[in-house]
């Protein structure tokens, strides 16, 4: 009558949990995950090739097409591991613009993170909420660059232009609504019983498996582990900054979900600072219009939302393209303990495992 | 054995085994053009370079005196003039915000640590750029990462990248493949390095560090670098029966379905009938203008 055997299912390509093009293959015991493996590639572009064949300046662009959530924090990598690369030091007041825009980008990361993990996992009212602040922070980005999205930011030494006029009043007031609305989301879910019975104990990762794995950022910190590059290795100016890591040690979906919460507090705070030490002066080095730069190897890794983003990049002496534009993608990285944890859990689980990973496929594939 | 003399058979023309050959004839676009330095850091060659280029000066220099004797004792010797005696070039400074990290001697205890500690297995250390680089022979890696990870003083968690370049210029090897160690609780990073030729099979970093994986898969996707004891050594970006590796320098960059349309060959007119369409649809006028 039963019969007794496993069932293979896909989970994706297209589906609207996956984030974009991810496909888990999963064998199941009835609803028992029994073996997992994320299948990626799909929206594979080449990215560090045609890097490769551009000049310096014009890899950015490309930077703003991998994680198109948190384009902000790949320009800044990208531009610190460029001026590592040839030895420029960037103006102050051009550090805490980057710092401060770094930080709104994390806020918007986080949020999109939020809205659509609680998506996923049937809390809809969250979506509508989280977007409305979003949308806020996506016109700062357009007010200093002309564009939401592939803000294209930052340039090699410094910014291309200042913060634009009433930017600043824009940014207070953001701030000043934006506690509330961190309560308005905790309101609906902190408390949420069917949240709680979602997310707690799910898609767990011990410390030792996530550091082996490599995971970085909040799920790494979720695990108890308080390693955030930000203070662990400064860059910009957040040396300078006043902020706190936060850490959880359940280490499953809820304990991550407190951690982003509370970073984004933090990330709020920053913001604070930067807006009321923000130094004069110009926001670009002086360099030379055509970069070339001698033998050297660089790489930088930057806290990104999501996790580590470190650039690689390998420069001939006299070439004006980078020889080798490597980029370590934090979800590429991340997406590898998906296996940990989803075997052995419910297959409804998967969902939240995969949300919980802030996975975003074009930096996974790249 | 055959006979070198007798000339064989042409063999019938079949489908290019093993690595992928590129034909070029046949699209001319896709021809490219191949690194001729070989840009790999560090600090012997540097200091050599350095060296020359000192040596150059000074050779330069000694001919530009040596001009000038000349010169003073024809014009003594004709009474005219004596020429104005050479000022010794010096380099242009430039007036900007970089000041170029060049490679300098290691100085980092974790450096110095791991030369004692391995002793002629390391090929090289530096320092530049404030990042740590120790070059290992290829054969002993996983035994390097696996001290890196376990020494007391050295605690090296996590593996955070992992990476490889190829170099075509090079001579007796033709990948670097570096690794990215992070010290969580030490607050450090090191890079370990290695050079390995066309075929070599390097140890995979798995059995010291799990995070290796997909990297590894992604190195041997890119550059077609198989590890050794890898769980699951296949393709992760590219699909499985895809040929080439697209990270190596003689890869074509420009794909099968971009080509220029030539007009000239387009004797029925069709192509150019439909961009003729299209230009209309939106409005553009593409016809030649004929003269009167």
């Amino acid at each position: 009558m039963f019969k007794n055997e496993e069932m293979e299912i896909n989970l994706g390509p297209q589906h609207p949990s996956t984030h974009g093009v991810l496909r888990v293959k999963l064998r199941l015991d009835g609803e028992t995950i029994t073996h997992c493996k994320p299948i990626i590639g799909y929206l594979h572009r080449g990215v560090e090739k045609i890097c490769e064949n551009q000049t310096f300046f014009q890899g950015q662009v490309w930077t703003d097409r991998m994680d198109y959530c948190s384009a902000v924090a790949n320009n800044l990598g990208w531009a610190e591991a460029n001026e590592k690369l040839f030895g420029i030091t960037v103006p102050r007041r051009a550090q805490y613009i980057r710092t401060m825009l770094n930080e709104f980008n994390r806020l918007a990361s986080h949020l999109i993170w939020l809205a659509t993990h609680a998506l996923d996992i049937g809390a809809m009212t969250v979506f509508l909420y989280a977007f409305r602040e979003r949308e806020d922070i996506l016109d700062l980005n357009e007010a200093f660059c002309g564009s939401r999205l592939t803000t294209t930011a930052f340039r090699i030494g410094g910014l291309r232009e200042d913060l634009p006029p009433g930017f600043e009043k824009m940014a207070r007031k953001f701030l000043a609504k934006f506690e509330t609305c961190l309560e308005e989301y905790e309101n609906l879910l902190s408390e949420n019983r069917i949240w709680k019975k979602r997310t707690i104990g799910v898609a767990k990762l011990s410390a030792e498996d996530a550091i082996a794995l490599g995971v970085t950022g909040p799920v790494l910190r979720a695990a108890g582990v308080p390693y955030d590059i930000r203070k662990a290795f400064p860059y910009a100016a957040y040396a300078e900054m006043d902020f706190e890591v936060p850490t959880q040690t359940a280490a499953d979906t809820y304990a991550r979900y407190l951690v982003r919460m509370a970073e984004m507090r933090q990330s709020a705070r920053i913001v604070q600072q930067c807006l009321d030490g923000m130094p004069e002066g110009p926001v670009m080095a002086k360099i030379p219009k055509i970069l070339k730069p001698e033998v050297n190897e660089v790489y930088h890794a930057t806290e990104a939302p999501k996790g580590e983003i470190g650039y690689y990049l390998v420069g001939e002496k006299g070439s004006t393209n980078p020889y080798r534009f490597h980029v370590r993608a934090p979800g590429f990285i991340n997406l590898q303990c998906l296996p940990k944890m989803a075997e052995g859990a419910l297959i409804a689980d998967i969902v939240a495992a995969i949300g919980t990973l802030d996975i975003v496929l074009g930096e996974i594939d790249r | 054995m055959t006979d070198p003399i007798v000339p064989q058979p042409e063999a019938a023309p079949e489908a290019p085994k093993g690595p992928y050959v590129y034909d070029y004839a046949a699209s001319p676009q896709r021809q490219v053009v191949m690194p001729k330095t070989v840009p790999l850091p560090s600090r012997r060659t540097y200091l050599a370079e350095v060296k020359a280029a000192a040596e150059a000066d000074e050779a330069k220099w000694q001919k530009m005196l040596a001009d000038f004797e000349t010169a003073k004792t024809k014009a003594e010797a004709e009474g005219k003039d004596a020429p104005k005696p050479p000022v010794r070039p010096v380099p242009r400074k430039d007036d900007n915000d970089m000041k170029t990290p060049w490679p300098e001697e290691a100085k980092d205890a974790d450096l110095l640590l791991l030369q004692a500690c391995l002793g002629a297995k390391v090929e090289e250390v530096f320092e530049q750029a404030g990042e740590l680089t120790c070059q290992v022979s290829k054969d002993t890696i996983l035994e390097v990462l696996l001290l890196c990870r376990d020494h007391a003083d050295l605690r090296y968690e996590m593996l955070a990248d992992q990476t490889a370049t190829h170099y075509p210029a090079a001579t007796g090897w033709d990948y670097s493949v570096v690794y990215h160690l992070t010290s969580i609780s030490r607050r450090k990073r090191l890079r370990l390095r290695i050079l390995v030729p066309e075929g070599f099979i390097p140890d995979s970093a798995c059995a010291a560090y799990p995070s290796a994986n997909w990297m590894e898969r992604e190195i041997y996707d890119m550059l077609g670098i198989t590890f050794a004891n890898h769980p699951d050594m296949t393709r992760i970006l590219c699909p499985d029966d895809w040929e080439g590796h697209a990270l190596r320098k003689d890869y074509p960059v420009v794909g099968w379905g971009q080509r220029d349309i030539a007009f000239r060959e387009d004797r029925g007119g069709m192509i150019e009938r439909i961009a003729l369409q299209k230009a209309g649809q939106l409005g553009i006028n593409l016809k030649q203008p004929k003269a009167e």
